[in-house]
């Protein structure tokens, strides 16, 4: 049976891709988030999964105006870096794990979460810098990677709560692939920034860390924050920290922070990373999949 | 029976007048609606090409030339020559597909995203290291909060 050990949410501002690909580590600059990442990296290394379901948005890279998919999972065999413009980053390949992702996306669907199916595509920063942050600069990334792409861009992008549900059935389904294997679920970008018009630049340190702490504990008031909270309080691209409740979600009831790193800035934005792991990784039942009836019911909550 | 729904208590039901209504409450910023990504269409499609190298070698050697293979607007065109980041937000750009547009300039998110604040490069940078935009005054315009 396959199972989801830890959350892994971070970043993935493109200037710290610029930093690892050209070994900015030691300039003053970039020194702290080189620091703050550190233990990170030593702690992954102790415990590698099998596979990493990253939740992550595209930059206007696979995906242009003439398609918007809500929630895409790649169920391709391997992804190549994308050319955002400037080259695409020397990075390793990311390997896929298709058997996985099939049964995921067949999983969610049957659980009336109506995934796009991605089975060729490139992956931009959003993707590969939380790589090069966690996993450091190997010669071939030690883990598969299951991308989970999710709109954030043209609005209204998915709700908190929607995520979070999104999390906890990508649980169940994970639950119930019968090869054993560690999973980690990823959720990336964020924290507070803002990239456009004369507001540019809003950091929100203090909600930030709001959110940080309520990522720990069986707390589930941040899957209720409308997106116009995170429109005033955290910058107009604030709204990718939807993306950390697909993440919280899958971890189950309660979780326990292993640790947290939170800067200011790198360049627009407010560095965020935090490790968490399952206290009481269950979640609800599906009320599609096993039936809504009040033994389910009573589950939930 | 019904689906307990943990946000149900939250803030009620969404009305999407009232959804969309609000965004325009927010100081400084232009939130990518359908309605934007609507007029900028073509505007956002043209900065796309610019992924690729052999567009981006076309639009350097003649720029109004490539512009008006695009069916965008004249002031959508203009505001590309200009470099006019805030006015191509209210045409309808999104800056993810802009960001095409100033890094075929060889500008960073940075230094494209300063040029939007009346601040110079330095001075934006200074407000960041030193931890940013303050939210305070920057949430809403009717509250003034």
């Amino acid at each position: 049976m396959a199972r989801i050990t830890h959350g892994i949410a971070c970043s993935h501002i493109p200037a710290l891709g610029v930093a690892s690909d050209f070994d900015k580590w030691e300039d003053p600059y970039w020194k702290p988030i080189q620091e703050g990442f550190a233990p990170t990296q030593k702690w992954e290394a102790e415990n590698l999964p099998d596979v990493v379901i990253l939740v992550y948005n595209d930059h206007a890279s696979a995906f242009d105006m003439k398609i918007i998919p809500t929630f895409a999972i790649g169920c391709g065999e391997s992804y190549k870096p994308a050319d955002e413009g400037w080259g695409p980053r020397e990075v390793p390949d990311v390997e896929g794990h298709p058997d996985l992702a099939w049964h995921i996306a067949q999983s969610l669907i049957l659980d009336e979460f109506d995934m796009t199916i991605i089975n060729e595509m490139d992956v931009d920063h959003g993707l590969t810098v939380p790589l090069s942050m966690v996993l450091g600069k190997p010669a071939k990334w030690p883990v598969k990677v299951i991308p989970l792409a999710v709109n954030v861009v043209t609005y209204p992008p998915p709700s908190g709560n929607r995520c979070w549900a999104l999390g906890e059935a990508i649980a169940r389904a994970v639950e119930s692939f019968d090869e054993d294997l560690n999973v980690q679920i990823w959720g990336t970008g964020g924290m507070s920034h803002q990239l456009q018009g004369p507001r540019a630049g809003l950091i929100n340190r203090e909600w930030d860390n709001m959110f940080l702490d309520k990522l720990s504990g069986d707390t589930q008031e941040l899957r209720c924050i409308p997106h116009i909270e995170y429109l005033r309080e955290t910058g107009s691209e604030g709204i990718e920290m939807v993306m950390w409740l697909i993440m919280r979600g899958a971890l189950g009831k309660e979780t326990r922070e292993l640790y947290r790193f939170y800067h200011v800035p790198a360049s627009n934005t407010a560095v965020g990373h935090i490790v968490l792991e399952p206290v009481n990784g269950d979640v609800p039942p599906s009320t599609t999949v096993e039936g809504n009836n009040a033994e389910a019911q009573t589950l939930i909550g | 029976m019904t689906d307990k729904n943990p946000c149900e208590n939250a803030g009620g039901p969404i009305d999407i007048h009232a959804y969309l209504g609000e965004f325009d409450d927010i100081p400084g910023t232009r939130v990518y609606t359908a309605k934007r990504a609507r007029q900028g269409y073509h505007l956002n499609q043209f900065a796309m090409s610019l992924m690729k190298a052999e567009n981006r070698e076309r639009w350097k050697a003649d720029e109004r030339a490539y512009l008006d293979e695009w069916p965008m607007t004249e002031d959508q065109k203009l505001a590309v020559l200009a470099r006019d980041y805030n006015r191509l937000l209210d045409l309808g750009g999104n800056i993810y597909f802009l960001a095409k547009v100033f890094s075929t300039d060889g500008l960073s998110f940075l230094q494209a995203v300063s040029t939007m604040t009346g601040m110079s490069v330095e001075d934006y940078q200074a407000m960041m290291i030193a931890g940013g935009r303050s939210p305070e005054g920057q949430r809403s315009i009717k509250e003034h909060r």
